[in-house]
């Protein structure tokens, strides 16, 4: 029996070439994500083992953003045994830019950089700064962004914004440390550092030195509020600090991988379902010469097996190919993840490749290795077998009805009647999809003859004969073609969907910035603090190129006891009240967001007390209660005078501008930035650079999904061609009959292309309407206030490319199928 | 002028002269056919016959130009198939010829009159509607047009067939085996209908049997033994043919 199960194999090579070819895809590209993740991880060890070697013992503040004081590391430099202990200094230090303004979104983090054996530092390019208090270092990214070279002079803010000049001399390797990856770097000697962040301790003190009990003797030292680690579990923390979002980099390729699979899974059903059929007289014939059914079961089961191993095996290599081809990628473009390391293809990949490929092929091989085994031994005499009927039983409709009834009633649950923004509405639609798409599944068989008579409408009527005939045959065997083309469904349905949210939240988004920011310049510092002087806006407010100037003012109170942010407001704001009114609005009176209004457990007309700098506590009546989501004025809002009299002549915190009508961006732009141009903390952004910013990202995310789920709707065409391969070689005679009857080879090879582009079009057909659908529901589910846009011309396009896919799965079978000689297919079967 | 007379005058439908068909190379080689020169009539239903293996199916490929022979010619009426290329030939099928294979003649998607109209829709050649209607009437298949070859039984299949490969009135129709897979009521419907087609339609019929009692449906039995023509019998019935056949078994 075992001889008979790989005599099969060997005569079924090619066809199950395709079907194994899904499975390496797909396995492929699970081991690619765990061989990169693998490699990313070893990589950050090796650079934070190199780094921590360096180090003996670290003592960290007990908690984040805490200190330690001098006189902890007075006490472990006392230390016996200790031969060398180093505080480290770490603090905002905003670098300015070529252009006079402070670089990215948060300031900038200054460094200190010792020397001796314990500097950490890597250098990637000139020296650190020594003991040159006029020298500074600045990580690559900071640099290369703001073209700085050795050599040049840098203007990096103090803590009281004064600019202090430095000579650039080396560039650093942030290394594994996220946050100076996203704030940047800035290297001075401690000293400078100490001076130039204002910092009161140190935020780590590195010690080096030797003998037994080092670690404890240092806890000792140090007392019991801070964290002490040696070299290697400061290095086990960081790697693993560092990995977290590898972590999750990891999951969400994964996902792909898991839809890779599923697709795959319903090609390898399909194929094993059709050679199965095919083979109904060997496998009678195998009953009539003594196999059970569980022999021939086993015989499929063990086909399939065979097939999944070398396709995982070989699928592991190509992990391994396209994990060594995208880290080259990152290389080139200089990614922040470590491409150093050695590429790692662990026991573990290779233990999981194997086994999701192996269960996936085998597992998706167990229904039609059953219905091998119902096929009886008298088959064997029975003459060709007969193309199977599809009736749809009442049976199946009835599932079909309950899965779509339960689907969509649980999605509209989801998108319309729960909280939208919750995990939990998300996780509700999503349930509905999977329900919903369980029912297309069952529904599939029936649904195929109607739709491909729809799609086939215009082929029918564009390509004569062979159109009508292909149309025919498409719908020829419902069960065969509904899962060839659910496979495509799957890809197109996830691509509609990430499409239409996509879109939705660019348009969601962009009405809501109109509300919200209904301006066209922001005048603000990185963190919004009050430092733009009030003559910024007031001279600006005379500007015949504005037609708006809202001044923001806030500081920090104390309200009911509770510590907010106070603030008023100068010039032209939409308060969005929703309870309350804002006429009369004057002394004595505020305005409450409605959160901050919900957390002190006041309303309209009730009193809070106001704990002032200069006017003492004062109580106020609540008038009005604003929306926070939209409103952009502080939590709690006074009038303008009132907020002076409190705490007197505090600078503007964010200036609000808007553009005449008629005037030119550059000439407003202008303007705006010469007003600025003295004050190197406040930066000026457009809400049309905040939006193409938002663009950008949108669309970059869609690129990076689709070309994900790319490999999904590969794998799914594939699907198409073993289908259409297999068709092709039941109709040998048809087609044969057909050629004598006077159809030419490129007729034919037509009649099989526009077979594969109805099948492609109705997979796709069907995808894009539960794609838009569900994407309706995900954007209801996510986003209150959420608007539907469905990007036609990318779904048009989608479909589009659907059918040219379906089209090219075609060509091979096609060819074979025009090239095979009309004497020997009449004479085959 | 009578049909028959039209017989007589008229040219041959089919020619093969010296027709050789060589198989495989070397110690392998299979003639499956030598030096075969053959003719047949315009208007006349004529048999090929012979045993297995005797070549006969062979050289009803290579007159149909299913098949190229290796030496040797083949004319239909005035069109020598030696040398077209794939699609000459493939017009040539359209235009000259019909096919009734043994099994698999039908479209299983197509009802039996589409399956009938698809040779003229393959070539979009509009049908001839009086033919048509007398095809169908000497089938007798009216009441079954809008069938699918699933609900048809095997003879009504066969006869749909021959009505599809009629209804192109093509110069000469290649028939191989028609009745193989039928009950002998069915096959003689079948080979009655052939017979009707002949004498009413004055259509050239050239059928492959092995069966003699289809044999003697036809106006000429033409035998073959191991790839060579070796008799001819004009006006057969089954017992002449059995005859014949027994002689050349021995």
């Amino acid at each position: 029996m075992l001889r008979a199960a790989l005599a099969g194999l060997r005569a079924h090579r090619l066809r199950l070439l395709l079907t194994s070819l899904a499975i390496m895809l797909g396995v492929g590209f699970i081991a690619g994500t765990f061989v990169l993740n693998d490699t990313a991880q070893a990589g950050f060890a090796q650079q934070v083992t190199a780094d921590a070697d360096k180090v003996d013992v670290a003592v960290l503040p007990g908690s984040a953003g805490g200190r330690l004081p001098e006189k902890v590391l007075e006490r472990i430099r006392a230390l016996p045994g200790v031969t060398r202990a180093e505080g480290l200094i770490r603090g905002g230090a905003p670098v300015l830019g070529k252009d006079g303004k402070t670089v990215g979104d948060v300031p900038t983090t200054a460094l200190s950089i010792v020397t001796g054996p314990l500097d950490r530092t890597n250098v990637v390019a000139g020296t650190g700064p020594g003991t040159d208090d006029q020298a500074a270092v600045l990580d690559e990214n900071t640099a290369a962004a703001q073209g700085f070279r050795l050599g040049d002079t840098i203007t990096v803010l103090d803590r009281k914004e004064t600019a202090h000049q430095f000579r650039l001399v080396g560039l650093i390797d942030t290394g594994v440390d996220q946050t100076l990856g996203y704030t940047g770097a800035v290297g001075f000697t401690t000293d400078v550092a100490r001076r130039m962040t204002g910092a009161k301790g140190y935020a780590e003190i590195d010690v080096a030195g030797g003998g037994p009990g080092l670690k404890a003797a240092v806890a000792a030292a140090a007392g019991g509020a801070y964290q002490v680690r040696t070299g290697a579990e400061l290095a086990g923390d960081l790697a693993r600090a560092a990995g977290t979002e590898i972590g999750m980099l990891t999951t969400g390729l994964l996902l792909f991988g898991v839809v890779a699979m599923l697709v795959a899974a319903l090609v390898i059903y399909n194929t094993f379902a059709i050679l199965v059929a095919q083979r109904t007289r060997e496998m009678a014939l195998l009953r009539c010469v003594g196999a059970t059914r569980g022999q021939v079961f086993g015989s499929i089961v063990l086909e399939s097996a065979v097939v999944g191993a070398l396709a995982s095996a070989l699928g592991l290599l190509i992990g391994y190919g396209l994990a060594a081809a995208t880290l080259a990628v990152l290389r080139a473009f200089d990614s922040p993840l470590p491409t150093n390391a050695d590429i790692a293809l662990t026991p573990a990949t290779i233990a999981s490749g194997l086994a999701v490929g192996l269960l996936v092929t085998v597992g998706a091989a167990l229904l039609p290795a059953r219905s091998a085994t119902r096929v009886p031994p008298i088959a064997a005499l029975h003459g060709q077998s007969e193309e199977p009927a599809f009736r749809a039983g009442p049976a199946r409709g009835v599932l079909a009805a309950v899965l779509l009834l339960a689907g969509l009633g649980t999605t509209a649950a989801g998108a319309f009647v729960l909280v939208p923004g919750q995990q939990v509405s998300m996780l509700v639609v999503m349930a509905g999809g999977a329900l919903t798409f369980l029912g297309v599944l069952v529904l599939g068989p029936v649904l195929v003859r109607p739709l491909s008579a729809l799609v086939g409408w215009i082929p029918r009527r564009l390509f004569g004969v062979p159109g009508r005939l292909a149309v025919d045959n498409s719908g020829r065997n419902p069960k065969r073609a509904a899962t060839t083309t659910v496979a495509l469904t799957i890809g197109v349905t996830l691509m509609t969907l990430i499409s239409v949210v996509t879109a939705s939240t660019r348009l969601t988004m962009t009405a809501k910035l109109d509300e919200q920011f209904p301006i066209d310049y922001l005048l603000a510092s990185q963190q919004r603090d009050a430092v733009i002087p009030r003559s910024v806006a007031e001279g600006l407010r005379g500007r015949p190129e504005l037609a708006s100037v809202t001044q923001i003012r806030q500081a920090d109170a104390t309200v009911a006891g509770r510590s907010m942010t106070v603030g008023t407001f100068s010039g032209p704001v939409e308060p969005y009240v929703v309870s309350g009114s804002m006429s009369g609005f004057g002394a004595g009176r505020a305005a409450l967001e409605d959160s901050s209004a919900a957390r002190l457990g006041v309303g309209v007309g009730d009193t809070v007390a106001l704990r002032t700098e200069r006017a003492g506590t004062v109580s106020l009546e609540v008038v009005a209660l604003l929306d926070g989501d939209q409103s952009s004025l502080p939590p709690v809002t006074v009038a303008e005078r009132s907020f002076d009299a409190y705490f007197g002549a505090v600078p503007d915190s964010l200036v609000m501008i808007g553009i005449g009508d008629g005037v030119a961006a550059e000439r407003a732009r202008a303007v705006v930035d010469a007003a600025v141009a003295a004050y190197p903390t406040v930066r000026v952004s457009s809400s049309t650079e905040v939006r193409g910013q938002f663009d950008e990202a949108l669309d970059m995310l869609l690129m990076i999904i689709t070309g994900l789920l790319g490999l999904a709707v590969l794998i799914s065409l594939l699907g198409i061609a073993n289908t259409l391969s297999l068709s092709v070689h039941e109709r040998t005679r048809e087609s044969a009959m057909l050629r004598a009857l006077g159809l030419t080879r490129p007729q034919l090879r037509r009649m099989l292309s526009i077979e594969a582009l109805v099948l492609g079009l109705v997979g796709a057909l069907v995808g894009v309407v539960l794609g838009v659908v569900f994407g309706w529901a995900a954007m209801r589910a996510m986003l209150d206030g959420a608007r539907l846009a469905v990007p036609v011309t990318s779904i048009v396009l989608l479909v589009a490319l659907s059918g040219v896919a379906g089209v090219l799965a075609a060509v091979l079978p096609a060819r074979r199928a025009a090239r095979a000689s009309i004497v020997a297919s009449l004479a085959a079967g | 002028m009578t049909l028959t007379e039209t017989r007589r005058q008229a040219p041959p439908a089919v020619v093969a002269t010296d027709l050789s068909k060589v198989y495989g190379s070397g110690d392998a080689r299979v003639h499956a056919l030598r030096g075969v020169d053959v003719s047949f009539a315009t208007g006349a239903f004529t048999a090929i016959m012979g045993p297995s293996g005797s070549g006969k199916s062979t050289l009803m490929h290579c007159l149909a130009g299913l098949d190229a022979a290796t030496s040797g010619t083949v004319h239909i009426g005035d069109v020598e198939l030696t040398g077209l290329t794939d699609r000459q030939l493939t017009m040539l099928r359209r235009e000259r010829i019909g096919f009734v294979f043994q099994a698999f003649n039908l479209l299983p998607t197509l009802t039996a009159e589409q399956n009938i109209r698809l040779p003229l829709d393959i070539a979009a050649r509009l049908a001839d509607q009086a033919l048509f209607d007398r095809v169908i009437e000497t089938v007798g298949l009216k009441d079954r047009l809008g069938h699918r070859p699933g609900e048809l039984s095997g003879g009504q299949q066969q006869r749909v067939a021959v009505a599809r490969a009629l209804i192109s009135k093509p110069a000469v129709i290649f028939a191989d085996e028609p009745t193989g897979n039928l009950d002998s009521r069915s096959g003689a419907e079948v080979l009655s209908f052939l017979r009707t087609s002949v004498r009413e339609l004055g259509q050239t019929i050239v059928m492959v049997t092995h069966d003699p009692v289809a044999a003697a449906y036809a106006d000429r039995v033409v035998f073959l033994r191991d790839g060579e023509l070796v008799t001819e019998v004009n006006a057969p019935t089954p017992q002449s043919v059995l005859d014949t056949l027994v002689r050349l078994e021995a």
